[in-house]
């Protein structure tokens, strides 16, 4: 009885099947993208928080931190950082890497100038605000 | 070997072992720089070491693809490569704009390298595993398409397998969704909703039709099994994967801004992403105990069957351990989800680019296996890397738990640099597992070099 | 292999059909199993919630395509009876009306829809309405997938493609309609009356 289980059988169940589950993702996609505007505040997208997520890229923070639990785990989580810390904490402790204190994990320095300063504070503020269900657990990130 | 232009695939080979080794390298300084923080400070800073860790794991493995297809797609359409000239030269161009990237990283600041590459015009670097430049992303494409020309005319020409076709679909996903790499919008939830759509869908979706296809052919050569038998399997496994894994994306939108309803689907269908995993293990071992022939290159079998176990442990289990949104919502973004990503990215990628490379690489130098002598070596070589990644696993399991107890439960929680300190203890066994990891790297390369009697290939 | 040299032990031993749609019909029941836990989880979770947003489903729709789905499966048994007597014209019209079956199915679901959406109501209303958009569309498009296996079998049907020997698709396309209309049969009583 080996024709009943028929290569051509499972070959069409694969296609068939990821076609479906591939439709499935693209509707649920579609509602997401629809509801999003409710959830990530689009309005407050600035044009200081734009320019603040290119220097938060350009810089490569991404490369230690995480943000909203994604990225390295080398250094802490900044998605809730401005709520954690607040804006003028946030720009001092930039300005003063590295710290130098021997062993201990070093941030660059990237010499920003006050109005990238700025900027990135805007975007880690938006960025704060986003329904994230209510991640990080708590406030330490 | 049974056609001349399956060679092309040797140089491949070689570049994916060449770069797997600066990729150890690199994560054996993060690791490092995890317990002495100011190690290699200023001249290579951890983000640098990291970028150069994943992305070395990116191309090698894309090294490692390709030269199984063009190893593979000739035998399999029993016809002669398309253009094997044409293979060479996107073989150097590949080369050079991936040591061009590297150099990039290493020698100027990452803000000159993205300013000086065009980032202004189109900004779509400092994103995880995607901050290749825009020349780099944009030669990655137009390799692509060459090669995916190149073997796709082969097939084309030839017979059409199953295991080709399966290949050829999978090889073009990765190409699809890597065009999603170009699209970074200033709204971060956006960005980070299509950033999946190249990372999951390659690694839990279209990368796993191309490991399966790899394995389905090394399980054809060196058990006998027949075809029919395989092909079948093959497509009830990967047709597995597709149906839990597309959704499984869901896992990654629980904590980003995205509705909550994916809290469910995630938890729901990635539950059952371990399911084709654990066929693919059982399907291993069971074509290798139906063989129909003893193949002479045991380290080959051991690689298969070592890929199947692996991947159903690190991406099957590891993966289902912290996929369940409660269970997520403390462990997100955690050193469990490092343990996760090493046991899964080595068991199923690693090692199945090491199948085909065991297999092949004899065969490319005129022989049916290495000799016995070799293979003792190639074995101890497996063991030592398996064993090692299996403790680093444990090691960063253990870290992650300890991370999320200080940090992120109980009613005085830590800093993360306080907790941090408080877990010393198992980033150095961490390191020290690494460095035996390299040893048994060191014992692979050895074991090509290894002489003694050998059987040339039929 | 004929019916007659079919011994009872085979019968049993072996499901009819292809036995590659019953790792797909395993993959799905486990899906839609989960996904039912899931729900009784989230309303013993919620139970007033639940309790309140199920009282506005309307259960007479329901009801009636619970008895539609029912007797599209019956066709779909006809059906196969009917090509296990070689009579490939009858099967396909058995099939035919299966389908047409399942076009009302989802003709009156659509009602159903329009009218909770122009009410507002989405995925990310409540859980409640998670799961019963999430559970309800979720099998709507199954139907679907459903009806396009079957009107291939149809079609095949048709022309002849099929003998009292040699049918294992038209019982495959069968065991697939009758997971839909079991997932429905689980389904409806759930999400629909239970309180």
């Amino acid at each position: 009885m080996s024709e009943t289980f028929t290569k051509a059988m499972a070959r069409n169940i694969f296609y068939g099947g990821a076609v479906f589950f591939f439709l499935l993702f693209l509707a649920l996609t579609f509602d997401t993208v629809r509801g999003l505007p409710k959830r990530d505040h689009r309005e407050n997208i600035t044009d200081s928080v734009v320019r603040g997520k290119h220097i938060w890229e350009t810089r490569n923070c991404i490369g230690c931190h995480t943000i909203l639990g994604e990225g390295a785990y080398f250094a802490p989580e900044l998605g809730n950082v401005y709520k954690r810390r607040g804006g003028e904490f946030i720009k001092a402790w930039i300005k003063s890497q590295p710290t130098g204190a021997p062993g201990r994990r070093q941030m660059p320095q990237f010499n920003l100038t006050d109005q990238e300063l700025d900027d990135i504070v805007e975007f880690l503020k938006w960025t704060s605000e986003i329904d994230t269900n209510k991640w990080p657990p708590n406030i330490e990130g | 070997m049974q056609f001349k232009s399956q060679a092309v695939a040797k140089p491949y080979f070689i570049a994916a072992i060449a770069l797997f080794v600066g990729q150890i390298l690199f994560g054996l300084i993060m690791g490092f720089q995890y317990v002495v923080g100011d190690f290699l400070f200023p001249e290579i800073p951890f983000n640098v070491a990291r970028m150069v860790h994943t992305n070395l794991l990116i191309v090698w493995l894309l090294f490692g693809f390709m030269g199984a297809a063009y190893y593979l797609i000739p035998e399999e359409a029993e016809t002669e490569l398309f253009s094997p000239r044409l293979a060479l030269i996107t073989f150097w161009v590949f080369l050079a704009a991936g040591a061009l990237t590297v150099v990039g990283y290493l020698a100027v600041p990452y803000a000159t390298l993205a300013e000086a590459t065009g980032n202004n015009m189109l900004a779509t670097m400092g994103r995880e595993f995607l901050e290749q430049p825009l020349p780099t992303k944009i030669g990655i494409v137009v390799v692509a398409l060459v090669f995916l020309f190149n073997i796709s005319m082969t097939v084309l020409k030839g017979r059409k397998t199953s295991i080709s076709l399966v290949l050829l679909l999978g090889l073009w996903g990765l190409a699809v969704f890597f065009l999603f790499s170009f699209y970074n919008p200033s709204n971060l939830v956006l960005d980070k909703y299509f950033w999946w759509w190249t990372v999951h869908l390659w690694v839990e979706g279209v990368w796993e039709l191309i490991l399966g296809a790899m394995l389905a052919f090394v399980l054809i050569k060196i058990t006998g099994v027949d075809r029919e038998v395989i092909e079948k399997w093959l497509y009830v496994i990967i047709a597995m994967t597709l149906i839990t894994g597309i959704i499984g994306t869901g896992h990654h939108y629980f904590w980003i801004g995205t509705p909550e309803y994916w809290q469910w689907f995630g938890s729901v269908f990635s539950a059952l992403e371990p399911i084709p995993f654990f066929m693919m293990t059982v399907f291993a071992f069971n074509m290798v105990n139906r063989r129909r022939r003893e193949h002479p290159n045991k380290a080959a079998t051991l690689w298969a069957l070592g890929t199947g176990v692996m991947a159903f442990l690190g991406a099957g289990v590891w993966g289902f351990l912290h996929t369940l949104a409660p269970v997520n919502f403390y462990t997100h973004g955690s050193q469990i989800t490092a343990a996760h990503g090493h046991m899964a990215f080595y068991g199923a990628y690693v090692m199945v680019n090491l199948t085909m490379i065991s297999y092949a690489m004899p065969m490319l130098r005129g022989r049916s296996a290495n000799s016995p002598s070799a293979q003792v070596l190639e074995m101890w070589s497996f063991w030592l890397m398996t064993v090692s990644i299996v403790f680093i696993t444990l090691f960063l399991t253990a870290a992650g738990i300890l991370q999320i107890w200080l940090q992120r439960m109980g009613e005085t929680p830590m800093s993360f640099m306080a907790a941090q300190d408080q877990i010393m203890l198992f980033y150095w066994l961490r390191e020290a597992a690494g460095f035996v990891f390299l040893l048994g790297l060191v014992l692979y390369i050895w074991s090509f070099f290894k002489k003694g009697e050998v059987q040339t290939a039929a | 292999m004929t019916i007659d040299t079919i011994t009872p032990d085979e019968i049993l031993a072996t499901p009819p059909g292809d036995l590659a749609i019953w790792f797909f019909i395993f993959a799905e029941l486990l899906a839609f199993g989960v996904f039912f836990v899931a729900y009784a989880f989230a309303r013993a979770h919620n139970v007033e919630l639940f309790d309140e947003s199920q009282r506005q489903l309307d259960i007479s729709s329901g009801a009636i395509n619970t008895l539609v789905l029912i007797t599209s499966s019956y066709f779909m048994v006809r059906a196969v009876a009917a090509i296990k007597q070689g009579l490939s014209r009858v099967c396909a019209r058995w099939i035919a009306a299966a389908i047409a079956l399942g076009g009302i199915f989802l003709a009156i679901k659509l009602v159903e829809f329009h009218d909770k959406f122009s009410a507002g109501i989405s995925l990310s209303t409540n859980t409640f309405y998670m799961f019963y958009l999430s559970l309800t569309i979720f099998h709507f498009m199954h139907v679907i997938l459903g009806m396009v296996i079957l009107a291939a079998v149809m079609l095949k049907a048709r022309r002849g493609g099929y003998s009292a020997q040699n049918h294992t698709d038209v019982e495959t396309g069968a065991s697939y309609w009758h997971m839909v209309d079991l997932l429905w049969i689980i389904l409806f009583p759930l999400v629909y009356v239970i309180h």
